[in-house]
């Protein structure tokens, strides 16, 4: 504990302590609680059993009823703390009717005592609901939604990329006539959502029969103007001499982008990409308006469409969140350093 | 073979001339340098000649072919870049490889001719490093092993020596007069440094302000300036110049007589002579005193003010027994002395 | 012995060098064909041409979409009505009053958006400053409590929305630890008022993080002799903040306040996973609007929803020029 309270003071080299720092140490204590806790809390929560999750109110681990096999019975039985009058006895339960349980003793299986309900407390063990997590890979449509996001998210960064660094190698390393008229265009619709064009975006889509399609989904994203930006400004610090070499070295124009300009141009590509994996993962507006069968659902289509059913199945809802945020979890772990300094860079989002 | 032709190459850039122009006839196997002052249009011409960019008018010839609109890659000539412009993500073995492979050459050649190059510039340990990991002299050796390896027609280089420290310098320059005259081949040499030029050059091209002021071997330059321009850029320290006019074969300046016996027309002109061949003489037509002594040792420079106004600079051999403030007299020889017509032109004497 | 970033590196460049040259003599005879321009043009097209088509003619048809009516999904089938969308949006006796509206859902979605966007601007600005002042501060492990704030800014906002409509629940753990606490629980996600201030919480805890990274480079970017001079003369901390801090973060302060202007306007996602729009209407946002009257409702009608989208966009490009305007002025400032 000492630790942490060292992680969180800071000093200003003076004796005592400031209020400021009073101030700091709670702010970041609050802030770990209220910036992590939901998330944790989450994942506590997706490894509950409905049971457990019914709760009120919730206990912080989950745990699972023990249960016990007893000779005579196939399948095994939950265990439960009976207060008897001749005191406190471990007994299986057999069937429950009304307030009245039907239990056994698990020693001597051949005896039926009937215990009023409220005379008992199941007995407990923490233990983790994996089958909330297993299930429904095997019998509902997560898994199509799983293969859909991924394709949608690995074509619509491999799309982009390509697309936007030939376009930022035009605008970087050409002079051409409207050259200029084509920057500004891209500038103009830097801030335009796609909320602003969603209607005649969804006729175009139709007509050109992408409507319910993954295409619908990942060709409206890709020409991202923030890409072609980010990389211009990065490959216009390529110097011209390097083209100039190349060209006397007998390349092309097209190797000069692929073998000269693209490999020199990586750390920016890997920036866009880390962020095209990111936005293009968590899309939700436009694939709600264009997917309406459920086999080319993404995840966030389909999470939405589970949480809007009448009777929430939270256990099975939870876990697949959590399955959900793991990628842009395991992104944000490995790659932190170049989105925080992306973000400080080039302030895109 | 290695011919290259320049007829009235002009070039300008929107409303700005940068060559006004140029006719130039440059030898097989000759070394030619191009001086001149900064923004002259150097390194303009050489772009011409290579094909990086295309001339307003006029024409360039290869071996009397007419190549203006031919591209770089097509004119078999290659060129070594003042910042090198060797490609960063690729090893030295690939950026020598990479303009090779680019003609389809066969494998075993390509292997061969790396080889060969390698050892004639001592950079075959460095084969698979990156640029990244060599020193300046190293990168340097590197680029022109990367010309080399191509076997051109010519060699383009543009203030190849530039990024070298004072030390390098001299000895690279040792190094590329000795593979010239090793491999015989047509370059042109871009420098600002006359010594380069000096030292290096079958013949030299000095350009001012987009004109060839003149194409001369280094002794002639030396010898016999064309005109004004050529007499002050070339020689260090620079030449004294005293404006005047021609009277009766007389050379008048500020009331002395310069120079006698001179069967010219009468008019105004400058009479030039270098510090070199200055001769100290009691009583010679220049007197002064002196205001700075530099003693280099092998010889020493003085700097004089002369007493009828202007100044003037001479350089005695050895270590000269005069100090700052001693009155001096200097003779100008009389096969020493250059002289200007009005026009800035050189009349012979 | 090469390294295993040498080995995944020429597994991952070896086939992509390889298909570069697959598409070379295809483009060495184009280049030879139209030259330097053609090239040009070539590495725009693609670019360009999805741009085009989901963006530019979009933005175009945009208008003539909000000048038709009916049903039917294609221009050609749809009926030139000029104006009357935007009249009948804009039709009301009382603006203050959405009842008084001839379309009173958009007039509550608008009062909702407006409400939200300044309650969770100002909320974030504060927030923000707070924690971006503190990470800035001498503490230590500070990349990690970057990390702690900055996380949530990648999840998606489905997630974002059903782990809170999971933590505000009635029965949820929220209302358990008010419970332990001894207070009352409440409907956070049923009743009006605190649905509405889920809302702004929930989305101001989801995108805090990117905005503080952006202060926190503009404080880091403040020199450090400026405070060391402050402290010299013994200036007391908030005066040290308003004269030196504040002025010198302004460019990235204005920068923060139009993004998240401009971002706050187009609220839906993590809204509508968390409350649906309601309870009612108290959570109907200007954008779960126009994706209601577009596709979902009964009522669709699309002519409208191009209208009222185009009002939308009215006011973020305002904005968007406020914020060229002001990064336009702090770069010529530099
Ligand atoms: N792309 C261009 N656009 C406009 N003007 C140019 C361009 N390239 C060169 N110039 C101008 O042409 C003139 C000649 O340039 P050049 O590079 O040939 O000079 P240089 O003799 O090589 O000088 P230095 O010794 O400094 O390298 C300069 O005045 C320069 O400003
Ligand atoms: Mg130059």
């Amino acid at each position: 504990m000492s630790g942490l309270t060292a992680l969180l003071s800071q000093t200003r080299g003076r004796d005592g302590w400031d209020w400021t720092d009073y101030f700091t140490f709670f702010w970041l204590g609050a802030g770990l609680l209220v910036m992590f806790g939901p998330a944790i809390w989450l994942v506590l929560s997706s490894l509950k059993t409905p049971a457990g999750l019914s709760e009120f109110p919730p206990t912080f681990l989950p745990y699972k009823a023990e249960t016990i096999q007893v000779d005579g019975y196939d399948k095994p039985l939950p265990l439960y703390r009976v207060t008897t009058e001749e005191g406190v006895r471990d007994l299986a339960e057999l069937r429950r009717v009304g307030t009245v349980a039907q239990m056994i003793d698990p020693e001597q299986p051949d005896e039926r005592l009937r215990v009023n309900i409220a005379d008992r407390t199941p007995i407990r063990k923490v233990g983790f609901a994996w089958e909330n997590f297993i299930d429904p890979l095997f019998n509902s449509n997560f898994p199509t939604y799983l293969k859909n996001s991924v394709f949608v998210t690995v074509m619509a960064t491999l799309i982009t990329l390509l697309t936007n660094s030939m376009a930022a190698f035009a605008l970087s390393k050409y002079q051409f006539t409207g050259r200029n008229t084509v920057m500004i265009l891209i500038l103009a619709t830097l801030m335009v959502p796609l909320s602003v064009i969603l209607v005649p975006l969804f006729s175009i889509i139709s007509s050109v029969g992408l409507f319910d399609t993954l295409w619908g989904v990942i060709l409206p994203t890709v020409a991202t103007p923030t890409g072609v930006f980010m990389l211009r400004q990065y490959m216009l610090t390529i110097p011209d001499e390097l083209l100039e070499a190349a060209r006397m070295d007998h390349a092309s124009e097209w190797q000069i982008y692929w073998r000269i300009v693209l490999p020199l141009t990586a750390p920016a590509l890997a920036v866009l990409a880390i962020f095209s994996v990111v936005w293009r993962w968590n899309d939700f507006l436009w694939p709600l308006v264009v997917l309406s069968r459920e086999e080319v659902y993404t995840l966030q289509v389909g999470l939405n469409a589970y949480a809007g059913e009448l009777n929430v199945q939270w256990h099975f809802l939870l876990a697949m969140t959590v399955v959900t945020m793991v990628p842009v979890v395991l992104v944000f772990v490995f790659l932190q350093k170049f989105i925080t300094t992306g973000i400080a860079g080039a302030g895109l989002k | 073979m290695g011919q290259i032709t320049l007829k009235d190459i002009r070039k300008s850039f929107g409303p700005v001339d940068v060559l006004k122009g140029i006719d130039l006839e440059i030898e097989q196997g000759e070394f030619l340098v191009f001086v001149g002052p900064s923004g002259c249009g150097k390194s303009t011409l050489l772009r011409m000649i290579a094909g990086l960019d295309k001339p307003t008018s006029g024409t360039v010839e290869i071996n009397d072919v007419d190549v203006t609109q031919v591209s770089a890659a097509d004119r078999g000539l290659a060129m070594v870049f003042q910042s090198y412009a060797l490609y960063p993500h690729m090893t030295v073995r690939q950026n020598l490889a990479f303009g090779l492979q680019n003609t389809k050459m066969p494998k075993a050649e390509i292997d061969r001719r790396i080889a060969d190059a390698s050892t004639m510039l001592e950079i075959d340990g460095l084969l698979s490093r990156r640029p990244g990991q060599l020193s300046g002299g190293q990168r340097q050796r590197v680029a022109i092993g990367r010309a080399i390896v191509r076997d051109p027609t010519a060699f383009l280089l543009d203030e190849p020596l530039s990024n070298l420290d004072a030390e390098l310098r001299v000895s690279m320059r040792a190094e590329l007069s000795a593979l010239h005259d090793r491999i015989k081949t047509t370059m042109i040499y871009v420098t600002h440094d006359q010594v380069e030029a000096m030292t290096m050059a079958d013949r030299i091209v000095v350009l001012r302000g987009g004109h060839i002021e003149q194409v001369a071997t280094p002794l002639d330059l030396f010898n016999k300036p064309a005109n004004l321009f050529v007499a002050g850029f070339i020689g260090a320290p620079a030449m004294n110049l005293f404006s005047g006019s021609l009277e009766n074969g007389q050379f008048l300046c500020d009331g002395r007589v310069l120079g006698t016996a001179l069967r010219l027309q009468d008019g105004p002109g400058t009479l030039g002579i270098r510090p070199q061949h200055l001769i100290l003489a009691d009583g010679g037509a220049l007197s002064g005193k002196i205001a700075l002594v530099e003693s280099l040792g092998i010889e020493t420079v003085l700097h004089v003010d002369l007493s009828e106004g202007g100044n003037l600079i001479a350089v005695l051999p050895g270590q000269a027994a005069v100090k700052a403030g001693d009155q001096v007299a200097f003779d100008i020889p009389r096969d020493k002395r250059h002289l200007f017509d009005g026009q800035g032109q050189r009349v012979p004497v | 012995m090469p390294s295993p970033g040498k080995i995944v590196g020429a597994v991952v460049t070896a086939p992509l060098q390889y298909m570069g040259q697959l598409v070379d003599p295809l483009l060495r005879r184009w280049q030879s064909w139209t030259g330097l321009n053609g090239m040009a043009a070539f590495f725009l097209a693609p670019n360009m041409l999805i741009f085009g088509v989901f963006v530019l003619i979009p933005m175009g048809m945009n208008i003539v979409y909000s000048m038709t009516s009916g049903n039917a999904l294609f221009l050609k089938d749809r009926e030139f009505v000029g104006g009357t969308h935007y009249k009948t949006l804009l039709d009301c006796q009382n603006y203050f009053d959405p009842q008084s509206c001839h379309q009173d859902l958009f007039w509550i979605a608008a009062g909702n958006t407006f409400q939200f966007v300044i309650c969770q601007v100002a909320l974030m600005i504060v927030v923000c400053m707070i924690t971006a002042l503190i990470l800035n501060s001498e503490i230590r492990a500070r990349s990690f409590w970057r990390a702690v704030f900055f996380f949530p800014v990648l999840l998606s906002p489905v997630v974002v929305g059903l782990i809170w409509k999971w933590i505000l629940q009635r029965d949820g753990v929220l209302n358990a630890v008010l419970l332990d606490m001894g207070l009352e629980p409440i409907n956070w996600l049923i009743e009006r008022g605190w649905a509405f201030f889920a809302a702004i919480t929930v989305s101001v805890w989801a995108h805090m993080g990117f905005y503080a990274l952006i202060l926190l480079a503009g404080l880091q970017a403040i020199p450090k002799d400026l405070y060391e001079a402050a402290e010299m003369d013994g200036t007391r901390h908030m005066r040290v903040f308003w004269r030196i801090t504040l002025p010198l973060l302004m460019p990235n302060l204005l920068v923060v306040l139009v993004l998240s202007l401009i971002r706050a306007v187009q609220i839906f996602d993590e809204a509508f996973v968390l409350t649906g729009g309601g309870p009612g209407t108290a959570t109907m946002f200007l954008t779960q609007y126009i994706y209601e009257v577009g596709f979902a409702s009964i009522l669709k009608n699309p002519g409208l929803a191009a209208a009222a989208s185009i009002l939308m966009g009215g006011v973020l490009i305002v904005l968007t020029l406020l914020q060229l305007g002001l990064t336009g002025r702090k770069d010529r400032a530099r």
